[in-house]
């Protein structure tokens, strides 16, 4: 310790008939909100009426950043307790929060958080801002904390919720296929904040009768992916976060099945989109939608600049052949990411080759990643990529397929390579090499098909066919509480 | 509470069987003017020793100081071992605030634990009956109680072989009666455990109104009510008053076991209208027939009655007869039934009981299961119906009742529901050939499991 004055000063504290001692450094450790803060300055014995046990955890993680390992004989919602009694962010002793903790490669089955009743989990979303989670099942939707040991369940008038997106800590958006509106729900008051729909609904009258396909979120809005009650237009609808009214509306499609308007290929732009995902980096909204016809499935991949929508998508993709099961656009990595419904295979689209070519139809090309060897399986009639599902979540990329989560990574090659001639050798695709790994242990597998995926924090979310609860998968377990 | 030296919170030392504990007097007071430890806190011995298990009473002072019993207590100790030292210290009135469960919410309701009696188990009645979520079994002619905290209280045992019905008439005093014995018999279960009296159907100018034996009761405020029958098939409610032990009233008497005279097997009271509820309901292999009845004990009066099937030639669910029914006595607003075929929840609201057809069908887009043998509850504006296939709860909404099944497949093979009663923000239910009776509360803690 450093000799300087201020630095040998000792701070005496009596907690609950118990004697601690520590410096003013480690008590502003706990931040300057804190109540520990306050006692720093402080010459005399501070006394605090509190349990001595639980203060002496959290003066050791003052003092080392980490827990004890003697805290595990507490419950964790006790030392989180009195962390927000004395004013210390309970997030940052469990580190379970922590977003930049992430990594997919030591992701690892951790906890199983039942669901009451009967239904099974139709969808499940993880709030961006928090680390909370919530989920879907029946008409209903239950909400888990940060900590994950406390819920919430409200009763939705949904007969049952197809798309789910956690706003915030209180506010939760809901929609479904069959049953008109977006509704946004305040879980701790169990009631509706708002109702929203489609007011501009070709259909006068009848706009709040428009069902919705997906639900999507940016910082500063709230999208919603809508579709007539007849099924014969759809459009997204941007609403303000803040005041829950609409913005903007775009992506619309009108009489779709009229004589008078479409030639076939106007139908694929017709195709009402049902994943809505939000590009933070290019401040652009991805929208995908596909539609089984009778040529197989078709769909398509359009980007939006919701500042000028009145041009049509920045961006668009048709699909025909080997349509994608699903798709998603990893930020970090730039690219647009799909599973084919036939091959089951995972393409790729570098999105900063999108930009450079200016191309706004059509002219890119999906590329295969994976093993070299593997031959490729897209010319088969078979629906491989049946149900399989992809999310991108810091820099990796999942496909869920059956059972199992592929995780998809960029391996970083030496520059010389690329030029070397012997690119091929190392699977590289438009210069880059994709590689990808089957998540968990055998003993992980054999649970039952994996219906829906999400990220959070430090974990991954999953639920699987028939089962009543939520896998829950950590990164960065240091201590099991 | 962070506490500088001042008069007003003066801080107090405690050594609890060897171990000091420091806090304030204002902490201590929070115990409430009779417990010890307020007494305790104007000593002038410091430190004030008091001979018990130290850490007992660190889980007790968390009480004190935060209003809760920390997560961890009961890693280390039993509900009942915090409970009685509680009760030690005077503070058990705290503990109760403390750990009384989430308000009952059907649709995030989990089984919790089930209450067993250590020697013949099989539960035949029971009353949850109070409003503390505390239970008093009847099992092979004796009544076990538990208390607010699931603890056993008491047991007694009655002279009755079997217990068919019971209800508390104080929170002493259970009253009991059996389809196979005479009389409706009072029994103290909790202080003197033993016999209280007893009440007989006598009718001196009837000699057929004789050993009538009991086939439900319902206890309210300051009557009991009871539906008997003699060995000649003669029937009707009784009223007893809770005080003197006396028959008052004589309610509906009929004769034979026909659907319009049987006995009535369920008694449900609206204390604030002054009304009655009786249903009767047999099932045979030619579906279901029965009647509910409203009564006026004032003046012994018929209010309403329904008979299934017969009277509603002109609804539209003709044929359909209830299998149960029950009357939401918290409300007083509406009577619930369950039918039989389609197994279909239906609502008549007391104030249109004149209709001709007051049943309005709960509609749920999912298809009901058959309500053959179902068991139906009002409890907390919530309908429960207990069927087959499981648990169901009707919760009423802004947009309408909507249906959820609250049992688990798993649960559910457990054996079939034989009798629900609600008691405070707890669900009790009786199966089949399950020992005891399980338990159900709501929680918001996520009940997530590790996985090893």
């Amino acid at each position: 310790m450093a000799e300087s004055s201020t630095n040998n000063i000792i701070i005496t504290l009596n907690v609950g008939g118990q004697l601690f001692q520590t410096t003013p450094q480690t008590l502003a450790l706990a931040g300057s909100n804190s109540l520990l803060y306050t006692f720093s300055a402080s010459t005399t014995t501070v006394f605090i009426d509190r349990d001595p046990d639980l203060f002496s955890i959290l003066l050791s993680f003052l003092r080392t950043s980490r827990l004890p390992s003697k805290s595990l004989r507490f419950d964790l919602l006790d030392i989180i307790a009195e962390a927000e009694f004395y004013g210390i962010d309970p997030r940052s002793i469990t580190g379970v929060s922590d977003s930049s903790r992430f990594d997919g490669f030591d992701l690892q089955k951790s906890k199983i958080l039942p669901l009451n009743g009967r239904d099974s989990p139709s969808a499940i979303s993880t709030t961006t801002a928090s680390e909370s989670v919530y989920v879907a099942h029946g008409n209903k939707i239950t909400y888990f904390d940060w900590s994950l040991r406390r819920k919430s369940t409200l009763l939705t008038c949904f007969p049952e919720i197809d798309s789910l997106l956690g706003v915030s800590d209180s506010l939760v958006a809901a929609g479904a296929t069959d049953f008109a509106g977006l509704r946004v729900f305040n879980v701790g008051k169990r009631e509706v904040k708002a109702t929203l729909t489609w007011k501009s609904n070709p259909l006068p009258g009848v706009g709040g009768n428009s069902t919705v396909q997906a639900i999507g979120s940016s910082p500063n809005h709230l999208f919603g992916s809508f579709e007539s009650s007849r099924r014969n237009s759809n459009a997204i609808v941007a609403f303000d976060h803040t005041t829950l009214q609409p913005a903007v509306e775009f992506s619309r499609a009108d009489e779709i099945y009229s004589s008078t308007a479409t030639t076939a290929n106007d139908l694929y732009s017709a195709i009402p989109s049902t994943k809505l995902q939000w590009l933070a980096s290019s401040n652009v909204l991805m929208a995908s939608g596909s539609h089984g016809g009778p040529s197989g499935l078709v769909g398509n991949i359009k980007l939006w600049d919701i500042r000028s929508t009145n041009g049509g998508p920045i961006w668009h993709l048709k699909e025909r052949d080997d349509c994608f099961s699903d798709v998603t656009v990893s930020d970090t990595l730039s690219t647009i990411f799909k599973v084919g419904i036939n091959s089951g295979d995972v393409f790729m689209i570098d999105m900063r080759r999108l930009t450079n070519g200016g191309s706004k139809q059509d002219g890119t090309q999906w590329a295969r990643i994976g093993e070299v060897w593997r031959s490729t399986g897209a010319s088969g009639k078979g629906r491989e990529g049946s149900g399989c599902k992809m999310e991108s979540y810091g820099n990796q990329v999942f496909c869920v397929k059956g059972e199992n989560v592929e995780i998809w990574s960029e391996v970083a090659i030496a520059s010389t390579v690329r030029d070397s001639g012997l690119a091929i050798e190392y699977g590289m695709v438009d210069g880059r090499v994709m590689r990808r790994n089957v998540m968990g242990k055998i003993k992980d597998g054999g649970c039952g098909r994996i219906t829906k995926i999400g990220f959070g924090g430090n974990r991954m979310f999953l639920t699987r066919k028939d089962q009543q609860f939520v896998e829950v998968w950590e990164s960065h377990v240091v201590l099991k509480l | 509470m962070v506490v500088m030296d001042d008069d007003q919170q003066r801080r107090i030392k405690l050594n609890v069987g060897g171990k000091v504990f420091e806090t304030t007097v204002s902490t201590l007071h929070r115990a409430g003017p009779n417990s010890l430890l307020t007494v305790l806190s104007v000593s002038n011995s410091h430190p004030i020793f008091i001979d018990r298990d130290p850490d007992l009473f660190s889980v007790l002072l968390s009480l004190l100081r935060c209003g809760r019993i920390p997560y961890t207590a009961h890693r280390q100790f039993s509900n009942q071992e915090i409970a009685e030292e509680a009760l030690y210290y005077g503070i058990d009135s705290c503990l109760r605030t403390a750990i009384s469960p989430s308000l009952l919410d059907g649709i995030d309701a989990a089984p919790i634990t089930i209450v067993q009696p250590t020697s013949d188990a099989f539960v035949s009645s029971f009353s949850a009956g109070s409003e503390d979520g505390s239970v008093w079994l009847a099992h092979a002619g004796q009544i076990s109680a538990y208390d607010w905290n699931l603890s056993h209280a008491a047991t007694v045992r009655t002279h009755l072989e079997g217990i068919t019905s019971i209800g508390r008439v104080s929170s002493d005093v259970a009253v009991v009666g059996s389809t196979e014995a005479a009389g409706l018999h009072f029994y103290n279960v909790i202080s003197d455990r033993r016999h209280v009296g007893s009440v007989h159907w006598i009718d001196r100018s009837d000699l057929r109104v004789h050993k009538a034996r009991v086939a439900s009761i319902a206890a309210g405020s300051t009557s009991v009510f009871a539906a008997v029958e003699s060995l000649h098939r003669e029937n009707a409610i009784l009223a007893v008053d809770k005080t003197t032990l006396k028959v008052t009233h004589e309610i509906g008497r009929q004769r034979g076991s026909s659907t319009k005279t049987a006995v009535p097997g369920k008694l449900s009271i609206l204390e604030r209208k002054g009304l009655v509820f009786a249903s009767a309901v047999s099932g045979g292999a030619f579906g279901y027939s029965g009647y509910m009845r409203l009564w006026d004990p004032r003046t012994r009066g018929m209010v309403w009655e329904t008979i299934d099937p017969g009277s509603g030639t002109n609804s539209n669910r003709f044929g359909d007869s209830f299998a149960d029914a029950d009357v939401d006595r918290e409300e007083e607003s509406a009577i619930y039934k369950v039918c039989w075929k389609s197994g279909d929840v239906a609502m008549a609201d007391l104030r249109k009981l004149g209709n001709e057809d007051p049943w309005v069908y709960l509609e749920d887009r999912r298809k009901a299961q058959n309500g053959d043998g179902s068991v139906l509850l009002c409890h907390r504006n919530q309908v429960f119906v207990a069927k087959h296939g499981g648990l169901e709860v009707w919760s009423k909404k802004e947009f309408g009742f909507r249906r959820n099944l609250v049992e688990r497949e798993e649960h559910s093979k457990l054996g079939m529901i034989e009798n629900i009663e609600g008691g405070g923000e707890r669900l009790f239910l009786s199966r089949v050939s399950m020992e005891g009776v399980e338990v159900w509360e709501t929680s918001d803690l996520s009940g997530g499991k590790e996985t090893t």
